[in-house]
């Protein structure tokens, strides 16, 4: 198991690298996706359930059954894992979003308009900062579902240190494979454990200083 | 921060709203019809070649949802006779210091790739069907035990001091007061478990352990889209039927008055 390490390090870490890169653009993508749709659903009330029953419909869909209905759209290769991933994790943060955009109190929007505030200054100083923490919480959770989609996505040639898990399985009876499995799999979970650290620290310091508990 | 956002922010229970759940009763049959619909005329029109002929045969596809269907099921009720029991017993008397623990390491836990827990499970116990349930039950276990103790602990401690006070025993006051109250939460949380078993039941075929994802091997194998199309619709549908179960028995094992 040492010697496995020792012998791949270059290659373990350019595949956890690859793996992070992937999961961080995907979730900032998502990130991005997630605000403006729940903007649309804080302004149109009865968007709220259809929101609600398209995120809970999402993340029914198999992980094996998006990239299935993808390959045959974008190939093999990087894209499929990056749209797989950024759907995903849309949908926990959108969840998030829209109780956190519409948790704002309205008395506190009024004021900001009585201060003369446009709707974008509105939005942009009292409504996102207001939701802030609520919004970071959700996007903790896609960022560590999506570290598990993106091991799969490796099935369909995605970048990662999912390659690892599937030649461990493919190379079962082989010397190496136990070797291979366990990097890929404690892998995966070391590199979300570091990166939920860092988004926590992230989470804290972007949190305006009024509302921080 | 307000009681009610850090609600939000420590832990998302699924707890859907009434009017979500409402419409997804209704809406997700019809969905799912549609879309079977849709793949069966499809199937009966297109120019199918022998190997796409054999492989989406009715039978076969019927034989693997049995297996996948029987494979979500075993696993379901594998997680339920062990994570409700866990759940309830950390948040008993002494056991209740180490539920902020175990609630931790459940979310944790939860970024560990399914498909590795697979193969290293299959690599230690074997290729077949055991190793499958075990990996799978491994993976259902956490949102179960973590929304069984969430539940137990949002009881509104009042309320089990006053069952006490009416000269209700410990085990009376857990069966009659404190999980009714909690059903919402910890159905919930069954249903997130069906769903992820459901899901990765799929990879339950890179193992020898049967179920839908075998078309999606042989579709990617083959190179023949058909069948791995046809896969993944299969698939999802399947998992939306389940989704949709589980969402029936919340509503019917909630008791009246908790929602």
């Amino acid at each position: 198991m040492v010697d496995f390490i020792a012998d791949k390090w270059q290659d373990i870490l350019f595949r956890s690298y690859q793996h992070v890169s992937l999961v961080v653009q995907s979730v900032l993508l998502a990130t991005i996706i997630a605000i403006a749709l729940a903007v649309l659903v804080t302004q149109i009330p009865r968007l709220r359930s259809a929101a609600n029953m398209i995120s809970a419909i999402g993340l029914t869909i198999p992980s094996l059954a998006l990239l299935g209905l993808l390959v045959p759209l974008v190939g093999i290769g990087t894209l499929p894992p990056v749209i797989a991933v950024t759907f995903y994790a849309t949908l926990p943060i959108l969840r998030n979003a829209v109780v956190g955009l519409s948790g704002v109190s309205p008395t506190l929007l009024e004021s900001a308009k009585g201060m003369g505030m446009g709707s974008l200054t509105r939005f942009r100083r009292v409504q996102l900062p207001m939701a802030w923490p609520v919004i970071m919480a959700g996007l903790r959770v896609s960022t560590q579902m999506s570290m598990g989609v993106a091991a799969i996505a490796a099935y369909v040639l995605g970048p990662g240190l999912g390659t690892y898990i599937f030649t461990g399985l493919a190379q079962i009876g082989g010397a190496n494979a136990l070797n291979y499995a366990l990097v890929g799999t404690f892998g995966v979970v070391i590199l979300a454990l570091l990166l939920d650290a860092v988004l926590l620290l992230v989470s804290r310091l972007t949190t305006s200083k009024g509302i921080r508990v | 921060m307000s009681d009610a956002t850090r609600q939000v922010s420590t832990v998302d229970t699924g707890v859907e709203d009434r009017k979500t759940t409402i419409r997804l009763l209704i809406g997700l049959p019809l969905l799912c019809a549609v879309i079977l619909g849709g793949w069966s005329i499809w199937r009966q029109t297109a120019d199918l070649d022998d190997i796409e002929a054999r492989q989406l045969a009715w039978g076969t596809i019927l034989e693997l949802t049995r297996q996948h269907i029987v494979l979500t099921l075993i696993t379901t009720a594998v997680v339920l006779v062990t994570a409700i029991p866990a759940g309830i017993l950390l948040t008993r008397g002494s056991f209740r210091r180490y539920s902020g623990f175990v609630t931790g390491f459940a979310n944790a836990g939860q970024a560990a790739p399914v498909i590795g827990l697979i193969v290293l499970l299959a690599i230690w116990l074997g290729f077949n069907t055991r190793t499958a349930v075990l990996s799978l039950a491994i993976y259902g276990f956490l949102p179960v035990l973590r929304n069984t103790i969430v539940g137990l602990q949002q009881v509104d401690q009042t309320l089990v001091e006053a069952a006490r006070g009416m000269g209700m025993s410990a085990v009376d006051v857990l069966r009659r007061v404190e999980l009714p109250l909690a059903m919402p939460v910890i159905m919930a949380g069954v249903r997130t478990a069906l769903v992820l078993v459901v899901g990765a039941a799929a990879f339950a075929t890179f193992i020898n352990a049967g179920g839908l994802g075998a078309l999606i091997t042989t579709g990617i194998n083959l190179f023949r889209y058909s069948i791995l199309v046809s896969g993944a619709v299969i698939i999802a549908v399947v998992a939306l039927l389940v989704d949709w179960a589980g969402r029936v028995l919340e509503v019917l094992l909630t008791p009246k008055g908790t929602t």
